[in-house]
């Protein structure tokens, strides 16, 4: 199948679109349209940038600038996990988050890219920096909740954990059921998309493949697989985030260093 | 040897003093009850020998040894602590109870089920609690599962935040049986109970401490 190739004019009449949720914001007086703007402008700067990048990268395809690249945009993610979570940005969180990310997202590519697609070159471009992003982005989003709710659930439920504490508990023991909770929410939005996917939704991935000319069963037999590195991604960065955090914010009487919290309103 | 002791204790929280120099003493066996107006600082002292409270200054012994560190767990082992309002979340009554005795620490003591079912009869708590959500129960019933994990847990050292002051007159005297029968239990609690506090050796009045450092 021939691939219609979509032209800067032709992608510039995409932007009228643009028009009509404009045109329904100001109708409303949502004090929308700024930020309408300012996005759409910052989505296709960015994008145009990672474009550019990218084709540099694919040509280049070295394995050590590949590895420095996913290093950034990991970088990026653990600054936006702290940013969009509730916990004031201190470093014994920052350094830890950041750790759990690269390991898992480290260990996702080694067992997807190395061992499932088996690539010819290690962190080959074309394939290791499109998958990372796709679990990267969805690790931000199970990051913020899991880790978000692990310690506001602590603090909330304080005597719970001094309860078990006072029992004989380790600190393990005692986390136990704040573990448990953070995995429960955190799971939830992916498994929500699994039970759905392909009936309600599309995924964009997928789109981009047979819209770039793949053929639907190769564009859905890497969206199982994709589906499959998000999930473990997820679960995997929040796991590692918690456990590594837990190393640096609690006090050695195993009670909660609460200035990593924002105060309670 | 005292079994517990706190020397010259001072406490603060932020600009208001609880403690300023407090002395304690208890021997091992000992039933000492505390009493005295609300903040006066009972449950805190409580969170001091737990370890969840550091002291400014003074120092807590277990045993003779200074709770610090690492022994801030062993003091925990040897303990079941009941504060006066169990706040355990939304987790499964029968989760919130039998997850401490599957403790490393505390797998030797792991009870039957007709021990949990006895005591929880005993004071007054039908089977049909345990597959309630701990948040819909009532106060009294909190803290009569609380009473009823302690006594599984079977500790050497109870400390309990006035634990009749959810209980009618029968489950009070069951509660006294249930406690009292092992002389070698050390037990600190707090109190305003009559019943309760002439069960046990010794009521240390916390108003009159302050008073006299």
């Amino acid at each position: 199948m021939d691939i219609i190739e979509l032209s800067w004019p032709r992608l510039l009449i995409a932007f009228l679109a643009l028009l009509i949720p404009a045109y329904i914001f100001w109708k409303f007086e949502t004090g929308l349209n700024r930020k309408l703007l300012l996005g759409s402008l910052r989505m296709t700067l960015q994008l145009l940038f990672v474009g550019y990048y990218l084709e540099y990268l694919f040509e280049y395809d070295n394995s050590w600038v590949n590895l420095a690249w996913i290093m950034v945009m990991v970088i990026v993610a653990d600054f936006a996990t702290i940013d969009r979570s509730e916990l004031n940005p201190k470093i014994s969180l920052i350094l830890p988050i950041f750790g759990a990310t690269f390991l898992g997202i480290l260990m996702i590519n080694f067992f997807f890219l190395e061992l499932v697609i088996q690539l010819p070159t290690f962190l080959g471009a074309q394939y290791a920096i499109p998958i990372t992003g796709m679990v990267l982005g969805n690790c931000l989003q199970s990051n913020v909740i899991g880790i978000n709710d692990f310690y506001y659930n602590l603090r909330q439920n304080r005597e719970r954990y001094q309860f078990y504490l006072a029992a004989g508990a380790t600190r393990a023991e005692a986390l136990f059921p704040f573990y448990q909770s953070a995995l429960k929410k955190s799971a939830n939005p992916t498994l929500a998309t699994m039970a759905t996917i392909g009936l309600v939704s599309l995924p964009g991935m997928m789109t981009g493949q047979i819209l770039s000319g793949t053929s639907p069963m190769i564009a859905i037999q890497y969206q199982i697989m994709i589906m499959l590195a998000i999930f473990t991604g997820t679960i995997l960065s929040v796991y590692l985030g918690i456990n590594f955090s837990n190393r640096f914010v609690f006090h050695n009487n195993d009670m909660l260093d609460e200035s990593i919290l924002k105060e309670e309103s | 040897m005292p079994y517990l002791k706190a020397e010259n204790l001072t406490f603060s929280y932020g600009e208001e003093t609880i403690f300023q120099n407090f002395t304690l003493s208890v021997s091992e066996g000992e039933r000492v009850a505390l009493k005295g107006r609300s903040g006066i600082g009972k449950s805190t002292l409580f969170k001091l020998i737990l370890g969840f409270e550091r002291p400014q200054s003074g120092t807590l012994y277990f045993r003779d040894e200074p709770i610090a560190g690492s022994r801030i767990r062993h003091i925990r082992g040897e303990t079941a602590w009941l504060p006066q309002d169990l706040n355990m979340g939304n987790g499964a009554v029968r989760d919130v109870i039998e997850r401490p005795l599957n403790f490393r620490r505390n797998r030797e003591r792991q009870p039957n089920k007709e021990a949990l079912h006895s005591l929880m009869d005993s004071l007054g708590l039908t089977s049909a609690l345990l597959t309630k959500s701990w948040a819909q129960l009532s106060t009294g019933q909190r803290q009569r599962m609380g009473i009823v994990v302690c006594l599984l847990l079977n500790k050497p050292l109870l400390l309990l935040d006035e634990p009749t002051s959810a209980l009618d007159r029968t489950s009070r005297e069951k509660l006294r049986d249930l406690l009292f029968a092992d002389r070698k239990r050390t037990i600190l609690s707090t109190s305003h109970d009559d019943f309760w506090l002439k069960l046990c050796d010794r009521t240390i009045d916390l108003d009159q401490k302050r008073i006299q450092p």
